[in-house]
C-alpha cells in the first residue's frame, strides 16, 4: 500500500545532473525539486535545451543525477522498472514485434500469466483503438497509431507513475489534438498519476493540473503555476478550451516565462 | 536526369539482350572478327553445357563439379557465421572484449584471404580442408564485422524502453537487440556468401581436383573455350543464384523490415 | 552496453583503456608466438616460423632476390599492375556510372551486361585473361580491373541518382544546361559517393591482384608467396603475408587521407550539419 496522502508519490529531490565531469561539462539540471501527488497531472515546460527531457530520465531511472534523489512513495527509487513507464517522444515500439507483442512486452518482462496477459491486452486494443492493427508491425502503422501503441504498451502495466516525454512532438497537428483529447480523457477515467513534459504551452494548459516552467539551460524551477482541476473547459474538446478565458489568461503567463527564458541572454 | 518510365526501361533492356545476344554469335560466327580459339559462339556454348551433364569432363560430370563447388562454399560460410556471428554480438555488448579481440582483428583483416592459400596447402595439402579454411577465413570478416554492426545499430532508445518495461539485461540482449539487429544480420550474411563463393572459385584455381575454379582453369589452359565459357557462365548464375536465396530468407526472417506503411 | 554507460562516455579514459587493453592483447598473442617456436619448440618451423626466423628471411629478401627479384622489386611489380588495373577502372568506371544515372536509355541497354558480368567473380576471369592476354601484366592488370569496376559504377551511379532534385531544380531555373548542371552542380555533390566507391574499388583490387599473382605470373608478392610454398619455405610465405597487408593498409590510408584533402567542402557539410 501507498504511504500517507502526504507524501508525494514522486518526489524529485534537489536533481543537479552534470554532463562531462562536475564543474567542467555540461549544466544540463541544476537543483530542481518536483514533488507529484498521486492522480495528479503535471506538466513541465521550457525553451528547448533546457533539461526537461533530462529531469524526465532521471525521473525514469535511466539515467543517474549527480546530485539529489529521485524517491517513490518516500523511499529511493530504484533501477527503471515498469512502475515508472515512460512513453518517448520516438515512440521506442520494437520493429521485429507486431502491434500485440509490443503491447504485450512488460507483462512478459514480470512474468504475469498468459491468460492475464491476454485480458489486458484487449482491453488497451479496445481503449485505444488499435484493436484491428493487433498484428501488424511498427513500420506498416503512421506516427500517430504508433504513439498510440506506446501509450498502450506503458498503460497496460498499470503503472504507479506514467512519464511521457514531449510524446506528440513527433507528431502533426491534427493527430497530436485527437491523441490529446484522449490523453485527458483517460485521465479523468482512471486517474493516472502523470509526468508530462512538453514545449507547447496550450497542451501543458489543457492538460495540466501544475504546470511547472523550467529556465533556460541550466535548467532550474522558475514557476509553479496552479491551474484548476474539475472544470468545464478541460472536459471536452481542445478547442472550446482555446476559446476560454480561464485557458487564455493561463496561457498568456506561462507563455511570458517561457519567452522571457527564452530571450534572455 | 530525366525521369525514365519503370516499364519502358525493362522493354529497352529486354531488347538490348537479344540484341547483346545477336552480336554475340555474329562476331563469333562464321564471318566474323573473333576466332573460335578466342571466345566460343553462343550454340558452342550451349551444346557443350548439355553434353557436360553427361559426359565427364576433367573426372567428374557437370553435376559433380557444381556439388563440389557448392558444398565447400557453404561449408565455410556456415563455419564462419557460427563463429563470426556469437563473436561478433558479444565484441559490441561488452566492450572489453571487443578491446582485446579486434586489435588482433585488424591486423589479420588488410591479408586478402587468398594469401592464406599457400600456407593452407602447406598445413594441410590439396584436399577440401584447405579450401573450407580459406572461405571460412573469406566469410569471417563480413560476417563479425557486420554482428557488431548489427548490434551497434540498434537505438539506445529501444533499450531505454525495454529497461522501462522491467526487462532484466539478458532479455534486453536476447528479446531486443538481437531481434532488431536480425535484417543487418541478414544482409551481413550476403556479403559473406558473396565473399566466400569469389575466394572459392580462387581457392579452386589453385587447389583443387574438382569444382567450377578448377574446369575453367583447365579449360584455358587446354584451349576449350566452350567448356571455359560454361563454367564462368555457371559460376556468376550460381553465385546470383545464392544471392537471391538470401534475400528471400530474408522474407522469411525479417518481414517487419520489408513492410512499409502507406501514408507518412 | 551496460547499465553503467553513461550517455556521455569520458572519452579520455576510455580510449586510453581500449588502447591498453589492445597492446596487452597483441603482446600477449606475441609472447605466444615465440614460446610456442623459439623457446619450447612446440611448434615446428616447418609449421609456424618464429617472429624472429621471419623478421631475418625478411632482411634476406631485401637484398637476395628469391623467385626472380627482391622483396622491393616484387612489391614494385605487385604496385604497378595493381596501378594499372586501378587507373583503367577509375577513368572507364566514372563515365560509365554517372552515365547510368544520368541518361537511363543508356542503363536500360548496357546494364543487362554489366549485371551479367559482374555476378561472375574477378578471379573467374583469369583463365580467360590467361588465354587471351597470356602470362603478362595485362593479364593481372585486367584482373584488378575486374575487380576494381563494378565498385566505381555503382557508387558513381548512386552518387549522382542521391543528388537532390531541388538542385537539379534551381540549375534549371537559373538557365544551366544539361551538361553545365552536370560539371557544376552534381559532380560536387555526388564527389563523395564516387570516392567511396574508389576506396572500395582500390582495396577490392590489392586483393584480386595478389590472387591473380598466386595463380599466375612470374613476378609479384602473390608470386613470391607461391614461390615459398613450393619451396617449403614457410617464413618466406609469412614476410609475402605481412607485406601484402601492410602495403594494403598503407594504400588504404593514404586514399583515407587524401579524401580531406580533395574534397574538403565535406567536412564543412558535416560540421554545418551538426550545428
Amino acid at each position: 500500500m501507498t504511504g500517507d496522502r502526504k507524501t508525494p508519490i514522486l518526489e524529485l529531490r534537489n536533481i543537479t545532473k552534470w554532463f562531462g565531469r562536475e564543474g567542467d561539462g555540461i549544466l544540463a539540471v541544476d537543483d530542481c525539486t518536483v514533488k507529484v501527488k498521486k492522480g495528479e497531472f503535471i506538466c513541465v515546460v521550457g525553451p528547448s535545451g533546457c533539461g526537461k527531457s533530462t529531469l524526465l530520465t532521471i525521473a525514469a531511472g535511466l539515467e543517474k543525477p549527480t546530485r539529489g534523489e529521485v524517491l517513490v512513495d518516500g523511499r529511493p527509487a530504484g533501477p527503471p522498472g515498469p512502475k515508472r513507464c515512460v512513453v518517448f517522444q520516438k515512440f521506442a515500439l520494437f520493429p521485429s514485434e507486431t502491434v500485440a507483442q509490443n503491447i504485450k512486452f512488460g507483462l512478459q518482462m514480470t512474468r504475469v500469466g498468459a491468460a492475464e496477459q491476454e485480458k489486458r491486452l484487449a482491453e488497451q486494443l479496445a481503449i485505444m483503438g488499435l484493436e484491428q492493427f493487433r498484428n501488424a508491425y511498427p513500420s506498416e502503422l503512421s506516427g500517430g497509431m504508433q504513439q498510440r501503441v506506446a501509450i498502450a504498451r506503458a498503460l497496460v502495466m498499470r503503472p504507479e507513475i506514467l512519464l511521457m516525454d514531449e510524446p506528440f512532438g513527433a507528431l502533426d497537428a491534427q493527430t497530436r489534438t485527437i491523441l490529446q483529447e484522449e490523453i485527458q480523457r483517460l485521465h479523468k477515467e482512471q486517474h493516472y498519476t502523470v509526468l508530462f513534459i512538453t514545449h507547447s504551452v496550450e497542451e501543458a494548459v489543457y492538460l495540466g493540473e501544475r504546470v511547472i516552467v523550467m529556465t533556460r539551460r541550466p535548467g532550474r524551477i522558475k514557476r509553479e503555476i496552479v491551474l484548476p482541476r474539475d472544470v468545464a473547459w478541460k472536459q471536452g474538446d481542445i478547442e472550446a478550451a482555446a476559446e476560454h478565458p480561464e485557458f487564455i489568461a493561463a496561457r498568456r503567463e506561462i507563455w511570458a516565462l517561457v519567452r522571457e527564458e527564452i530571450v534572455a541572454r | 536526369m530525366r525521369r525514365f518510365n519503370a516499364s519502358r526501361a525493362f522493354l529497352i533492356s529486354l531488347a538490348a539482350c537479344v540484341g547483346w545476344v545477336l552480336l554475340w554469335a555474329w562476331v563469333t560466327g562464321a564471318g566474323g572478327p573473333v576466332s573460335k580459339l578466342m571466345f566460343p559462339s553462343p550454340e558452342a556454348v550451349f551444346h557443350r553445357f548439355l553434353r557436360m551433364w553427361t559426359r565427364p569432363y576433367l573426372g567428374s560430370t557437370l553435376s559433380w563439379h557444381i556439388y563440389s563447388s557448392l558444398s565447400i562454399v557453404l561449408a565455410g560460410w556456415i563455419l564462419g557465421g557460427i563463429v563470426g556471428v556469437p563473436l561478433g554480438i558479444a565484441m559490441a555488448w561488452w566492450k572489453k572484449l571487443k578491446w582485446i579481440v579486434f586489435p588482433v582483428f585488424q591486423l589479420l583483416r588488410p591479408v586478402p584471404p587468398l594469401a592464406w592459400i599457400p600456407l593452407t596447402l602447406v598445413w594441410m595439402g590439396i584436399g577440401d580442408p584447405a579450401r573450407i579454411t580459406v572461405v571460412f577465413i573469406a566469410a569471417l570478416v563480413p560476417w563479425l564485422m557486420n554482428s557488431m554492426q548489427s548490434v551497434y545499430s540498434v537505438d539506445k532508445l529501444l533499450i531505454d524502453a525495454g529497461r522501462t518495461l522491467g526487462a532484466n539485461d539478458r532479455q534486453i540482449l536476447t528479446r531486443i537487440v538481437c531481434r532488431t539487429a536480425l535484417p543487418t544480420l541478414v544482409a551481413g550474411a550476403r556479403i559473406a556468401l558473396g565473399n566466400a563463393w569469389t575466394t572459392l572459385i580462387a581457392a579452386e584455381l589453385l587447389a583443387a581436383t574438382a569444382g567450377l575454379g578448377y574446369v575453367a582453369l583447365n579449360a584455358s589452359r587446354m584451349l576449350d573455350t566452350d567448356v571455359l565459357l560454361v563454367a564462368m557462365l555457371l559460376i556468376g548464375i550460381l553465385g546470383g543464384l545464392l544471392s537471391v536465396a538470401i534475400q528471400l530468407a530474408t522474407h522469411v526472417l525479417a518481414p517487419w523490415s520489408l513492410r512499409q506503411s502507406g501514408e507518412e | 552496453m551496460r547499465r553503467k554507460q553513461s550517455r556521455w562516455p569520458n572519452h579520455g579514459s576510455e580510449k586510453i583503456q581500449a588502447t591498453l587493453y589492445g597492446i596487452a592483447s597483441l603482446a600477449v598473442l606475441l609472447l605466444l608466438w615465440i614460446a610456442a617456436t623459439s623457446l619450447f619448440g612446440w611448434i615446428g618451423a616447418r609449421i609456424l616460423p618464429s617472429p624472429f626466423a621471419v623478421i631475418s628471411r625478411f632482411a634476406d629478401l631485401l637484398i637476395d632476390p628469391f623467385g626472380g627479384s627482391t622483396l622491393l622489386g616484387h612489391a614494385s611489380g605487385s604496385l604497378e599492375r595493381w596501378s594499372l588495373g586501378v587507373v583503367a577502372a577509375v577513368l572507364l568506371g566514372i563515365p560509365i556510372g554517372v552515365s547510368f544515372a544520368w541518361m537511363p536509355w543508356f542503363r536500360a541497354v548496357v546494364n543487362p551486361v554489366f549485371e551479367v558480368l559482374r555476378y561472375i567473380p574477378p578471379f573467374a576471369w583469369v583463365p580467360i585473361a590467361i588465354l587471351w592476354f597470356g602470362v603478362s601484366t595485362m593479364t593481372q592488370a585486367s584482373v584488378v580491373f575486374i575487380a576494381a569496376f563494378p565498385a566505381i559504377v555503382i557508387n558513381s551511379q548512386l552518387g549522382v541518382q542521391q543528388v537532390d532534385r531541388i538542385l537539379l531544380n534551381a540549375a534549371r531555373v537559373y538557365g544551366a544546361g544539361s551538361l553545365k548542371t552536370l560539371k557544376r552542380v552534381v559532380m560536387p555533390v555526388a564527389a563523395p559517393s564516387i570516392y567511396t566507391g574508389i576506396r572500395i574499388a582500390i582495396s577490392n583490387g590489392w586483393m584480386a591482384l595478389v590472387g591473380a599473382e598466386l595463380v599466375v605470373g612470374k613476378n609479384g608478392l602473390g608470386f613470391l608467396i607461391s614461390q615459398g610454398q613450393n619451396n617449403d619455405s614457410v617464413s618466406t610465405i609469412f614476410v609475402g603475408i605481412i607485406s601484402i597487408g601492410a602495403l594494403g593498409i598503407l594504400i588504404d590510408t593514404i586514399v583515407h587521407r587524401s579524401e580531406a584533402i580533395l574534397l574538403p567542402w565535406r567536412k564543412k557539410l558535416a560540421k554545418a550539419e551538426s550545428s
